[in-house]
């Protein structure tokens, strides 16, 4: 557990970039430090591991004073990522990752074998082991650094706007990443970033700092965006907030329609029968295994010859599906959109089909959510 | 040009090739030895360097031969006497190549150093020096070829090297002395620069080179697994 408890940070020139802090991160837990450039959030971060040191107030680190405690030391029990991975250019990737346990004691031997290690548990060949930092890309190279801070299993991860030097598409990845690491790993980690959308997405508990180092909120990503303490957080969280708040709302609470749904070897007719019992336009046709085939209309069922069967029909693509017990209810919105027939299909852990969705029910769903929001949150981007 | 005298005389042009070659790596060296923690402090406290480098700048302005006679009176006619004179004017590349290269290392790389726990010395010696490697070594191939060919002024004194040749060319009026001396300086030269290169290729295997072709193979290889991953 990390404590800032009262904590000021007053540079000669009188400028404040951090002032009066109190938080506490838990143990275990990912604490996202978000807010524009300026507020005092990396400073934050680096008086954790004594970079910088405060000029008023104590950090504790387990009940700790740090400023008790010998720098070097200190760092070597607390994992660092920073922006540009700062890897050792004349080092190998596995000495890289290798520096703190060498620096410990551990010997070479111990120290590569925890590389080789690492290097797959963030999803780097082993082939890379003996490249150096210049032949990596970019991504590659953030691993290598996530990698080099997890070395010597440190309880206490720092890691400053560690994405953001990557494109989009390997940053989101190296995200679902860390969740995932962090679901096994149990770190404290403390994350600084200046975009929002990535604290909603790998913090457990989110704080917005405003400028002049002031802690803003600090709260969980859905209380974040379902109450925001002032216009001021409102703001810096987005115009969306509404919709980004469903991600944090489980799907399984929407109820879903299993009537207008036949197989495809039933009789046509009966098809026919399920669309009018559920007042639909549409019925899902379903192979034998109950896995979703695509849509009839009912008109198409009604043209067809007599003794057909429902999977005779001409078919329309079902689209995207959501996981009815992992996704959220923004994926069961968001498929429901993409949908030609408006109507989204829910699908179990084996991808049989559970129901499907209208707007009608998404509606009563996003309704109750709102008044009883939900323990406990799914993760759109880790199910997919 | 007498072909004829260049086996005639295989002895004594060996012999002053090599002291030639001692009169310029030893100051180079030796220049070494005291531009790194010269370097070290300049980086280190910043006002230092400005005036270290116009010092090292007015001597490298003073003329060898005049170094020579100012430093006879104390070190006699001996190799000493050249080398000096050499170690300080090699100080003139080797100081300020000591602090860029010191100061390429990239400041996230300092700044995880320090994260990771490594004291002012360790990330000194381990992470920062290294980094320096490329640069230093630049500077000492300069600093190598032009005491080589700035040992031969010691001649006028007496200290032996390829420059007797010139000398004794000059005097005897025998041009194939002074063309063989020359030649054998710029051999020398080349040959000090070329293990210099082969040093820094060895010394630093982790810095992208000109092989082009090897860098666009690896990326290829990686990448797939860092968009998929």
């Amino acid at each position: 557990m990390i404590t800032f408890e009262g904590v000021t940070k007053r540079y000669p020139d009188g400028t404040i970039a951090v002032d009066d802090l109190d938080l506490e991160i838990a143990a275990g837990q990912t604490m996202v430090l978000v807010g524009p450039s300026g507020c005092g959030k990396t400073t934050s971060l680096r008086m954790i591991n004594r970079l910088t040191d405060p000029t008023s107030g104590r950090v504790l680190l387990d009940g700790r004073d740090i400023q008790e405690s010998n720098p070097d030391v200190l760092r070597r029990g607390i994992g660092y990522v920073i922006q540009q991975a700062g890897l050792f250019p004349h080092r190998t990737i596995e000495d890289n990752i290798a520096t703190v346990p060498l620096l410990i004691g551990w010997g070479k031997g111990k120290s590569r074998g925890r590389a080789r290690e690492l290097m797959d548990l963030v999803g780097l060949e082993p082939g890379l082991a003996r490249r150096y930092p210049y032949q990596l890309s970019g991504g590659q190279q953030q691993r290598v650094g996530v990698a080099r801070a997890l070395a010597a299993d440190p309880p206490v991860l720092l890691m400053d706007e560690p994405f953001s030097a990557v494109d989009p598409i390997v940053r989101a990845s190296l995200q679902d990443e860390l969740i995932r690491l962090q679901a096994d790993l149990h770190k404290t980690v403390v994350l600084v970033t200046h975009d929002v959308e990535e604290a909603i997405k790998v913090g457990d508990k989110v704080a917005i700092f405003r400028p002049g180092g002031r802690l803003a909120q600090l709260d969980s990503p859905e209380r974040l965006l379902g109450a925001p303490s002032d216009a001021y957080v409102e703001n810096f969280l987005g115009f969306d907030r509404g919709i980004r708040r469903l991600s944090f709302l489980a799907a399984s609470g929407l109820a879903l329609d299993d009537t207008p749904v036949a197989a495809q070897d039933a009789p046509a007719s009966g098809a026919l029968r399920a669309a009018a019992q559920s007042g639909e336009a549409w019925v899902l046709i379903m192979d034998a295994e109950r896995k979703p085939r695509g849509w009839a209309a009912a008109d198409e069922l009604e043209s067809l010859p007599a003794g057909a069967r429902a999977g005779d029909a001409r078919l329309i693509p079902y689209g995207h599906t959501f996981g009815v017990s992992t996704d959220s209810l923004r994926a069961a919105l968001d498929a429901t959109v993409l949908s030609p027939t408006g109507h989204a299909v829910g699908v179990d852990d084996a991808g049989r089909v559970v129901g499907v969705t209208s707007y009608e029910r998404l509606r009563t769903a996003i309704q109750a959510a709102g008044q009883a929001p939900r323990p406990g949150r799914a993760r759109e981007a880790a199910a997919r | 040009m007498v072909w004829s005298w260049i086996p005639g005389n295989a002895a004594v042009i060996r012999q002053y090739t090599l002291d030639n070659a001692l009169l310029g790596i030893v100051p180079a060296l030796l220049g070494l030895v005291i531009s790194v923690p010269l370097g070290i402090a300049c980086v280190r406290w910043r006002w230092l360097y400005p005036p270290v480098l116009s010092t090292a700048s007015v001597l490298y302005a003073l003329p060898s031969l005049a170094l020579f006679i100012v430093l006879i009176p104390y070190t006699g006619l001996s190799d000493t006497t050249v080398i000096i004179p050499l170690t300080l004017f090699s100080l003139c590349v080797l100081v300020p190549n000591v602090v860029d290269g010191l100061r390429s290392v990239p400041e996230p790389v300092r700044q995880a150093a320090t994260a990771m726990g490594f004291g002012t010395l360790r990330r000194l010696v381990r992470v920062e020096l290294p980094i320096a490697v490329p640069l230093v070594i630049a500077g000492l191939r300069v600093a190598v070829v032009s005491s080589i060919s700035l040992a031969s002024v010691g001649q006028l004194i007496g200290v032996y090297s390829l420059g007797y040749f010139f000398i004794d060319g000059y005097q005897r009026d025998f041009p194939t002395e002074i063309f063989v001396g020359l030649v054998l300086i710029i051999a020398l030269a080349l040959v000090c620069d070329l293990l210099l290169v082969i040093a820094r290729r060895l010394l630093t295997p982790w810095r992208e080179t000109r092989r082009r072709r090897e860098i666009p193979r690896v990326m290829v290889a990686g990448a797939p697994r860092a968009a998929g991953a």
